[in-house]
């Protein structure tokens, strides 16, 4: 799971272009939207082309794209129990 | 007509006009550059890095210099923002096309489509200011910095304004770049684009450019300059024409072509396009101080804003570069500068510029 979450802090810098941040500035935990690293619904958007060009995974409701856009790790745990 | 006068500049350009301290002493050359690209400043002075990382080159750059402009104009919020840009951000127009290609057409990453748009940049100088007033982009190829002031102009006169944000705003990429180049804009050779007019062969030398100023209604010593008229047309027949056309353009200013103490030209070192420019230099302005500026910033959509930028600053300083000097022509002060442009002989204007 670590080795998920760390591979899942780049992709995320990456995708949002988060040039300033490291992975080490991400907290795994703390909220990624609003509080946290402060993202919006743009960011959400890259969030879902992202689980689902790198993890073929597809988000269904925007209920079930709140819980797991939560934190990285709320990320992480999704796609470990869904990856294909 | 309403006076109307340039209070504050911001130019970023290929050249190290920014600090706005004078048209730059130093001039930059770029001996293996095959195109022109932009200065760029440290963009954390004004754009905070959650903001910044969703926009593109062109959109930071327009930014920066609309923040500049508005800085040395003392202004926080103007009543309009108007720019003009012949091929928008065309870099994050790319960015989403390919990504259409590669992903067949399924996945399309937001940002760069929602950023890709003409009326990006101005947009997010709206957003930025919190400047809720008329905010409209021009996007006229040729035409698109000169029906910007003209829009600018008009309200001015309608009394719908009393300061406006006018910006001409375009950039080039490797891309754009080549797919040009093929169509015969630019040159084939290497070339030293310092010495642009020595060449006399086909294309002229790419670049970009993004110029804010902000016209207010209110005299001031301190101004750079007074816009006087505008006029734009479009491909005249032949050199008479245009003659006709300028000649026309300064008697409804009350002005004669000796009154026109230095014309500003368009001059891009393309063979096929020049001789225009030399027909005049020899005819109605053989007695003129003539100037030129292509070679400092390069050709693209908007070209006539680096133009305008170098006008104000002659006037303000009433000193014009030995770099920008076509001929050798003695003049002792200046009060009237004629900027006649033209991008590929379709898009043509002239711009009038007064001492403040």
């Amino acid at each position: 799971m670590e080795e998920l979450i760390l591979k899942l802090k780049s992709e995320i810098i990456e995708a949002l272009n988060l040039e300033e941040m490291s992975v080490d500035d991400i907290d795994s935990e703390a909220p990624l939207f609003i509080e946290g690293l402060g993202l919006d619904s743009i960011d959400a958007l890259e969030l879902t082309v992202l689980l689902e060009k790198k993890y073929a995974l597809k988000i269904q409701t925007a209920d079930e794209g709140k819980k797991i856009l939560y934190s990285v790790k709320s990320m992480a745990e999704y796609i470990s129990q869904n990856k294909k | 007509m309403t006076d109307i006068y340039i209070k504050g500049i911001g130019n970023i350009s290929p050249q190290k006009t920014i600090d706005n301290s004078g048209f730059p002493d130093e001039v930059m050359e770029y001996p293996d550059a095959e195109y022109l690209k932009c200065i760029e400043p440290v963009y954390k002075k004004y754009i905070e890095p959650m903001a910044s990382r969703r926009m593109s080159r062109v959109v930071k750059m327009g930014l920066y210099s609309a923040k500049t402009c508005l800085d040395e104009a003392d202004i926080e919020k103007p009543d309009a923002i108007i720019t003009g840009t012949g091929l928008g951000c065309v870099e994050d127009t790319e960015k989403f096309l390919t990504s259409i290609i590669q992903n067949e057409e399924k996945l399309l990453n937001p940002t760069p489509f929602i950023q890709s748009t003409h009326n990006t940049i101005s947009a997010q100088i709206s957003l930025f200011l919190k400047c809720h007033g008329y905010n409209y982009t021009y996007a006229h190829r040729g035409f698109s910095f000169e029906s910007a002031l003209l829009d600018s102009i008009l309200m001015f006169n309608e009394k719908s304004a009393n300061t406006i944000l006018l910006g001409g705003v375009d950039e080039i990429t490797e891309n754009t770049y080549q797919i040009t180049k093929r169509l015969g804009h630019w040159k084939r050779e290497n070339i030293n684009h310092l010495k642009l007019l020595e060449y006399k062969t086909k294309g002229s030398i790419a670049g970009e450019g993004s110029a804010f100023f902000l016209l207010t209604n209110q005299p001031d010593k301190a101004n750079y300059a007074k816009i006087s008229s505008v006029h734009a047309f479009y491909k005249p027949e032949n050199s008479g024409i245009i003659k006709n056309e300028i000649i026309s353009f300064l008697s409804k200013n009350n002005l004669r072509v000796e009154d026109i103490d230095v014309a500003i030209l368009g001059l891009n070192g393309d063979k096929n396009f020049d001789e225009i420019y030399y027909k005049l230099t020899e005819e109605i302005f053989k007695n003129t101080v003539c100037a030129y500026f292509k070679h400092l910033c390069g050709e693209y959509h908007t070209a006539s804003s680096f133009a305008m930028y170098t006008a104000a600053n002659i006037l303000k300083n009433q000193f014009v570069p030995d770099v920008i000097k076509f001929n050798n022509k003695p003049q002792r002060q200046y009060k009237n500068i004629l900027i006649y442009n033209h991008y590929r002989n379709i898009n043509h204007s002239l711009l009038l510029l007064q001492n403040a």
